[in-house]
């Protein structure tokens, strides 16, 4: 008859035998996640190469330059001129008016040209009216 | 087991238990008989079901899985060089049907055209009834219709994925770029360089997989390129024009900046891209170049050291060798300075030069700028310039102004360059490159001093000669016309022109070269000209003008605006 023993160890077997099944099971399912992941990634990936291609497709300069004519009259764009582009050193000196005289800041801005900015004194000679 | 079973009974037997032997003896015969008919039943029916396995092992199943994927090779992205793309692979997938597994055509149909709307009810219907093994149904899906018609499910059609080569900028770049074919392989261009470069044999040996190809990176900026691209294609049409093209080149690189020659093709559908008249006449073309050729012959003559600013070429009378004579086109008919010779553009002055040097010196000075020798550059269409075989001296004075010898734009563009740079002669290049790199392997040509007067000479003639039509306010711009007579079956044509014109910008400190040219222009209307300064010369400067902003060129106005120069000072 059964011993204990052989309860036992039938026992351990099936649970095994359980064990094993659910682990493959297991791990059946991860790797079909994890193809499915894959197939998404491809997909994506995919995508991105298609949506890079539409996006230097939609950028083209040809393709601004005649959106850009097509909507001139309600954007109002018009090309920069060279005139338009200016460096911070083109910029005229301000004009003096009446209290700057009275205060005695004429000129004033070649004074600090060898000295750190101070305050909000441009340290920058942008040329002088009065001298 | 039945004999363990058998044993068994015997033991029991044994063992001296009372047994009643008399029933089991009754039976036993026919007990075992029935044994040995169960297992001949048995036996015979896994027999059968093995026998029947083994046979379809062997059998070849039917191979009804429609053809191979064509293995298209990855090819690299091609970007300009601020990275914005030029040639991109994509991926696109193609559907097709098995008829003989669709079960029901008029379903499967009705649901596709949920995904396809445009697809064609009754071709499709005769295609799915066919009874063909294989049929395609749509080429080149989007991945989003393809997702679709998967969710589908329907039976009997399944895809296949293909490789397509995508131009985005499609005839903007489409002859620097170039083409490959159906294979995937490069055929034109820069996409044949590439293939050069390994990529076939990395192909071949099928290594090269898409995410380890680095794209190609060109010196192209594709915003300068679309300048130069419409510009000459507007030039085209309105000079009527057989052909036209341009060059953008950064003199201190060697870089090829923009470069386009219309008419050109469509790379996404370059049905007629073998059509004789595309062809890339910057680099591929061969012309003579006519008075551009000038600022060549005036360099030299500086250069020599036999002439200097001050020289003076006698200019009053024509030049007669044989029964040829050499006349002037806007004849002063007087004694001309070297600078005089430039500004009205004097074919006898030039000649006079060129006499000066000699005829030995003129070629070796001309082979020295890489003039009449093949380019050496990245781009594979690349003409080689012919010249006289024996150089005599009417040959020596006709090539002085630019008549004689052919060459292609491209390699005049660079031989200019070089003048204008500090004299340093540079293979130009379509990729990227820093000045250290193409100091590196730079010639230095002509002397510091030629340069100055080149620089000189170009400003001087954009400020009062016939590069006034290039000029763009607050970009320095120096430049040289040239016309020449167009040679049409051997013979110089009296009413077509070739016409060129190079530009310099900004010529205190140039920094790029504008090369345009335009082949059989006609006046753009009545009564007015047809010479290269209404037409080169104008393109040139409508491309300066675009795109010097885009190319980092700071506008400067104190040149010409006196006044804000003095209260400056």
């Amino acid at each position: 008859m059964f011993r204990t023993s052989d309860i036992v160890l039938i026992a351990v077997m099936v649970s095994a035998a359980a064990l094993t099944y659910k682990t493959k099971r297991e791990a059946e399912e991860q790797l079909a996640a994890v193809q499915k992941i894959h197939a998404q990634i491809r997909y994506e990936e995919d995508t991105i190469d298609l949506l890079k291609a539409d996006w230097s497709l939609l950028t083209q300069p040809s393709r601004l330059q005649k959106l850009a004519e097509l909507y001139k009259s309600q954007l109002e764009l018009q090309p920069v001129s060279a005139r338009q582009i200016v460096g911070i050193g083109d910029l005229p000196a301000k004009a003096l008016d009446i209290e700057d005289i009275l205060k005695g800041r004429q000129g004033g801005m070649a004074d600090n040209s060898d000295k750190a900015p101070s305050g909000d004194r441009d340290p920058v000679v942008t040329g002088g009216i009065a001298q | 087991m039945i004999g363990k079973l058998l044993k068994r009974r015997a033991k029991t037997g044994e063992a001296g238990s009372i047994v009643v032997e008399g029933a089991r003896k009754a039976t036993g015969g026919k007990g075992r008989t029935r044994i040995v008919m169960t297992m001949a039943v048995f036996f015979g029916i896994f027999a059968t079901i093995s026998g029947r396995l083994v046979y379809l092992g062997f059998q070849t199943p039917d191979m009804s899985g429609g053809p191979q994927s064509r293995v298209t090779a990855s090819r690299p992205d091609i970007v300009d060089r601020n990275g914005e793309v030029l040639a991109t692979d994509i991926k696109t997938a193609s559907l097709f049907a098995e008829p003989r597994r669709i079960v029901d055509a008029d379903e499967a149909i009705e649901k596709l055209s949920t995904v396809l709307p445009e697809i064609d009810y009754e071709q499709t219907y005769h295609k799915l009834k066919s009874g063909a093994g294989f049929v395609w149904l749509q080429r080149q899906l989007t991945p989003k219709q393809q997702s679709d018609i998967m969710q589908l499910g329907i039976p009997g059609f399944g895809f296949r994925t293909e490789k397509r080569r995508f131009y985005p900028s499609g005839e903007t770049s489409s002859y620097i770029v170039g083409l490959t074919n159906i294979d995937n392989q490069g055929i034109s261009g820069m996409e044949k360089y590439v293939d050069e470069q390994g990529l076939s044999d990395l192909q071949a040996s099928g290594l090269a997989v898409a995410k380890d190809l680095k794209p190609v990176k060109l010196s192209i900026d594709l915003r300068v390129q679309h300048v130069v691209r419409d510009e000459i294609a507007a030039g085209l049409e309105r000079y009527r024009a057989m052909g036209a093209g341009a060059v953008v080149l950064n003199v201190k690189t060697g870089e090829v900046v923009a470069m386009a020659s219309v008419p050109d093709f469509d790379p996404n559908n370059p049905y007629n891209a073998q059509d004789k008249d595309r062809l890339n006449r910057m680099s591929a073309g061969l012309y003579e170049m006519g008075s551009t050729f000038k600022s060549f012959t005036s360099a030299m003559a500086l250069d020599s050291g036999k002439a200097t600013m001050a020289s003076r070429f006698d200019a009053s009378h024509p030049i007669r060798v044989g029964h040829q004579a050499i006349h002037d086109f806007h004849g002063k008919n007087r004694v001309l300075s070297l600078p005089e010779v430039f500004l009205y553009s004097s074919n006898i002055g030039s000649a006079r030069e060129a006499e000066l040097v000699g005829i030995e010196g003129h070629r070796e000075f001309l082979h020295r700028l890489g003039l009449l020798d093949r380019m050496q550059t990245e781009l594979p269409e690349v003409a080689r310039p012919t010249e006289p075989k024996v150089w005599k001296q009417v040959n020596s004075f006709t090539i002085a102004f630019g008549h004689g010898v052919s060459t292609t734009p491209l390699q005049a563009a660079v031989g200019c360059a070089a003048l204008m740079n500090g004299g340093f002669l540079m293979n130009p290049t379509f990729l990227i490159r820093t000045q250290a790199e193409a100091m590196a392997m730079a010639r230095k040509v002509v002397a510091d001093k030629t340069v100055e007067g080149m620089r000189y000479l170009y400003t001087l003639n954009a400020e009062k000669g016939s590069a006034r039509n290039a000029r763009v306010p607050g970009y320095r711009v120096g430049g040289k016309t040239g016309t020449a007579e167009k040679v049409i079956n051997g013979r110089y044509s009296k009413e077509l022109n070739f016409n060129t014109f190079v530009a310099a910008f900004p010529m205190d400190d140039p920094q790029y070269l504008v090369f345009t040219i335009a082949d059989a222009p006609h006046p753009e209307k009545p009564g007015m000209t047809d010479v290269a300064a209404a037409n080169a010369g104008v393109m040139a400067g409508n491309i300066i003008r675009r795109s010097a902003a885009m190319l980092g060129v700071k506008p400067d106005f104190s040149h010409e605006n006196g006044a804000t120069l003095v209260s400056y000072q």
